[in-house]
């Protein structure tokens, strides 16, 4: 199987898509066939629905991986789908609000809280569901863990309304970003690519000073994502330094002192 | 035609994602080992297929590439690098032709000939018109890639579209369909052909929507991923077929670790002359994916190395060659499970035990520690725990890989076994700790 088919061909797409014609290839229905195959795919889809698609797949050869491909140094799967997914993405679809009732980490109930879905997102780390909203009241934005919820409803908004709040949504996601300067050592600029690789889940910008040889990466990412950040920054070790990012920096230098402190090197 | 892989433009597509802006057109092109010329013309012909491909992109012609499809997390439902699965070429002529042969055998089931005259009649005037035989290897091109299906009967045969995957799905079941597609696409390896999918479920869902509110197609976020691993999995299906059918495989080696990587100066792999790549023929056994880097690995066998290990992103004009004994075959892959089945990664040097106490965050929060460890930490144990922290333990092929791992916990990990590996981990806090030295101060 050939990723590069001529059938996948732009121009066909592109013609295709403009008179309204769908087409699938054997290499999707049978990539489609062995995803039906993850634990996962029962939760997703209505017994009729699966029923349906396992029987249009009937006689196709699904793309066989197993015993050929490895994952190594994978998060274990605890949760790949969750059931308040086909409510709540049909709400942000149809662009209304809703009310959410969920429980805190404390144990604290809430009900009926009202609010403005903005998407649904998968911690790839945690292997976990959250959804991202604005909450009217405490004029907030809010990451809730869907296993945290107990409760959806959908409440109707205007069209002008909704248009409204994407874009204070927006305001608030860009207001919480912020960015930290790591620079390359030197010495392990034979590593960059490796380096590279495990900045590259991030937005970034990079730096090159030819003179000194030296690469700067400028990472930008949510304030509430530093945590990550940092453990990205920790795994590398010498290979790279903070050079701009204050509480980073900080924090790094805290982690060291603490560190050496177990090993009874303070 | 000659088979296109797309070694050149996956390393140039590659590069141009993992550097983002790092260098001008001359440091680029220097480093790829091309001519500013080439490198003008590559980016000109990538800009053509990513703006045709993504229309509702935000696109001037002066806007720098590197921005075009640099990675942005809040816009990252689709896949931008999927472009480059688009990009085979194509003449004009006979993308036109599969497109109208398509359009006809969407309305009902066709005969060759019937075909040929529906075709001629819609083809663009200056346009070669096909014959027969043209229309027949067309027919048998798309029934090999399964876009379309013989009907059962008599001759002459019928051909119709097979597509009833979408066709006969309600709204609400294509919509549950694409929800399944897009999360497994992007929490699943391999995943490209499942972009591919959920490409034509997104415009069918959108053509059928009426409501005419919002986008059904783009609720969900995934934070976060290594943008650019669907490039490298672009040649991960040869390599499958190729292990499926115990055949070996011949390509040209450029390792990243050496010298050539574009780390370097006289750089890189690719788009240098040939002869500085290495010449491999081997029996590929399995692929690996690491997830703590993203990037993809190839394991084989060489009668006279042993087992060997290429990433794939250093792999180029990959071929299929001569076929081994199963009995051979499966001989050298028993042997290599046994090597790697302690590996962290795909290290298949000798097991060591690594202990490790982890120390529980404060009192009133949440244990989020020993769950990383319980997530991540694969096949190792806890095997104590008291109030404030707990022991993990762990057989390993070598410290190296795992090293990384334990490192990124900070100080809430103390390496106890090896000594040597805790002896590594004093020295490096060392030197980290001199690094933020003169923040000293204000801390």
């Amino acid at each position: 199987m050939n990723p590069f088919e001529k059938i996948f061909n732009y121009g066909i797409i592109s013609r295709l898509e403009a008179t309204g014609i769908c087409m699938i290839t054997a290499h999707e229905r049978g990539w489609l066939k062995a995803m039906l195959q993850h634990p996962a795919a029962p939760d997703a889809l209505t017994p009729e629905t699966l029923s349906k698609l396992q029987q249009l797949l009937d006689g196709e050869m699904a793309i066989g991986i197993e015993g050929i491909m490895v994952e190594k140094a994978r998060s274990m799967e605890r949760q790949v789908y969750h059931s308040h997914l086909r409510p709540l993405r049909r709400i942000i679809g149809s662009r209304n609000g809703m009310a959410l009732s969920y429980a805190i980490r404390s144990g604290k109930l809430y009900t009926g809280q009202e609010g403005f879905p903005y998407k649904l997102e998968y911690s790839m780390v945690k292997r976990e569901w959250y959804i991202i909203w604005y909450h009217f009241k405490n004029r907030m934005m809010m990451s809730t863990k869907l296993d945290k919820i107990t409760g959806i409803s959908e409440l109707p908004l205007e069209d002008d309304q909704s248009e409204r709040l994407s874009v204070q949504i927006q305001a608030r996601l860009n207001k919480r970003r912020i960015s930290a300067a790591v620079q390359v050592m030197p010495e392990y600029n034979r590593e960059l690519s490796r380096i590279l690789y495990a900045f590259s889940c991030f937005e970034k910008d990079v730096d090159y000073d030819p003179d000194a040889d030296c690469y700067t990466i400028t990472l930008s990412f949510s304030n509430n994502d530093s945590e990550y950040v940092l453990s990205k920054i920790r795994f590398l070790g010498k290979r790279v330094k903070i050079v701009d990012g204050g509480m980073l920096q900080r924090r790094m230098y805290e982690s060291a002192t603490k560190a050496l402190e177990r090993y009874g090197m303070a | 035609m000659a088979k296109e892989s797309f070694d050149k433009e996956i390393q140039f597509l590659r590069m141009l994602v993992l550097t983002s802006g790092a260098y001008s057109r001359q440091q680029f092109a220097s480093r790829l080992g091309i001519s500013v010329h080439t490198f003008d013309k590559t980016i000109k012909r990538l800009k053509d297929i990513v703006s045709t491909v993504h229309q509702g992109l935000p696109y001037e012609q002066s806007k720098e590439f590197a921005e075009t499809i640099c990675y942005s997390y809040y816009d990252s439902t689709d896949p931008l690098l999927l472009f480059l699965f688009r990009a085979k070429s194509l003449k004009e002529s006979e993308s036109q032709r599969i497109s109208l042969l398509l359009a006809a055998m969407q309305e009902r089931p066709l005969t060759a000939m019937e075909l040929l005259d529906a075709c001629c009649s819609s083809l663009d005037a200056g346009l070669p018109m096909p014959d027969e035989k043209t229309v027949r290897s067309d027919l048998k091109y798309m029934e090999a890639v399964g876009v379309i299906k013989r009907e059962p009967g008599p001759r002459p045969y019928r051909y119709r579209i097979h597509n009833d995957l979408i066709r006969e799905l309600s709204h609400e079941e294509l919509l549950d369909l694409y929800d399944f597609v897009d999360i497994m696409a992007n929490t699943q390896v391999p995943s490209v052909q499942g972009y591919l999918l959920r490409d034509g479920l997104k415009k069918q869902i959108s053509r059928s929507h009426r409501s005419g509110r919002g986008d059904v197609t783009e609720p969900y976020l995934y934070k976060y991923h290594y943008y650019s691993r669907i490039l490298d999995e672009a040649h991960l299906f040869t390599l499958l077929d190729c292990i499926r059918q115990r055949r070996k495989v011949s390509f040209l080696y450029f390792s990243p670790k050496s010298a050539r990587s574009y780390a370097a100066r006289s750089t890189n792999p690719l788009f240098e002359r040939e002869s500085e790549g290495r010449q491999e023929s081997t029996l590929p056994l399995k692929v690996v994916y690491d997830h703590q880097y993203g990037r993809w690995y190839l394991l084989a066998y060489d009668t006279r190395q042993g087992i060997r290990k290429y990433r794939l992103e250093g792999m180029t004009a990959i071929a299929a060659g001569e076929s081994v004994a199963e009995e051979q075959f499966v001989k050298r892959r028993g042997e290599l499970e046994e090597k790697i089945r302690h590996s962290w990664l795909i290290d298949t040097g000798r097991p060591v035990t690594v202990r490790a106490r982890f120390y529980n965050p404060g009192h009133s929060m949440p244990n989020f520690i020993k769950e990383r460890v319980l997530l991540q930490g694969q096949w190792g144990r806890i095997t104590d725990e008291d109030e404030n922290s707990f022991t993990y333990e762990i057989v390993v092929n070598g410290t190296i890989e795992i090293k990384p791992w334990l490192r990124s916990f900070g100080s809430s990990c103390e390496v106890l076994e090896p000594t040597a590996l805790r002896l590594e981990m004093i020295t490096e806090w060392k030197e980290l700790q001199t690094y933020y030295e003169s923040l000293r101060e204000n801390i």
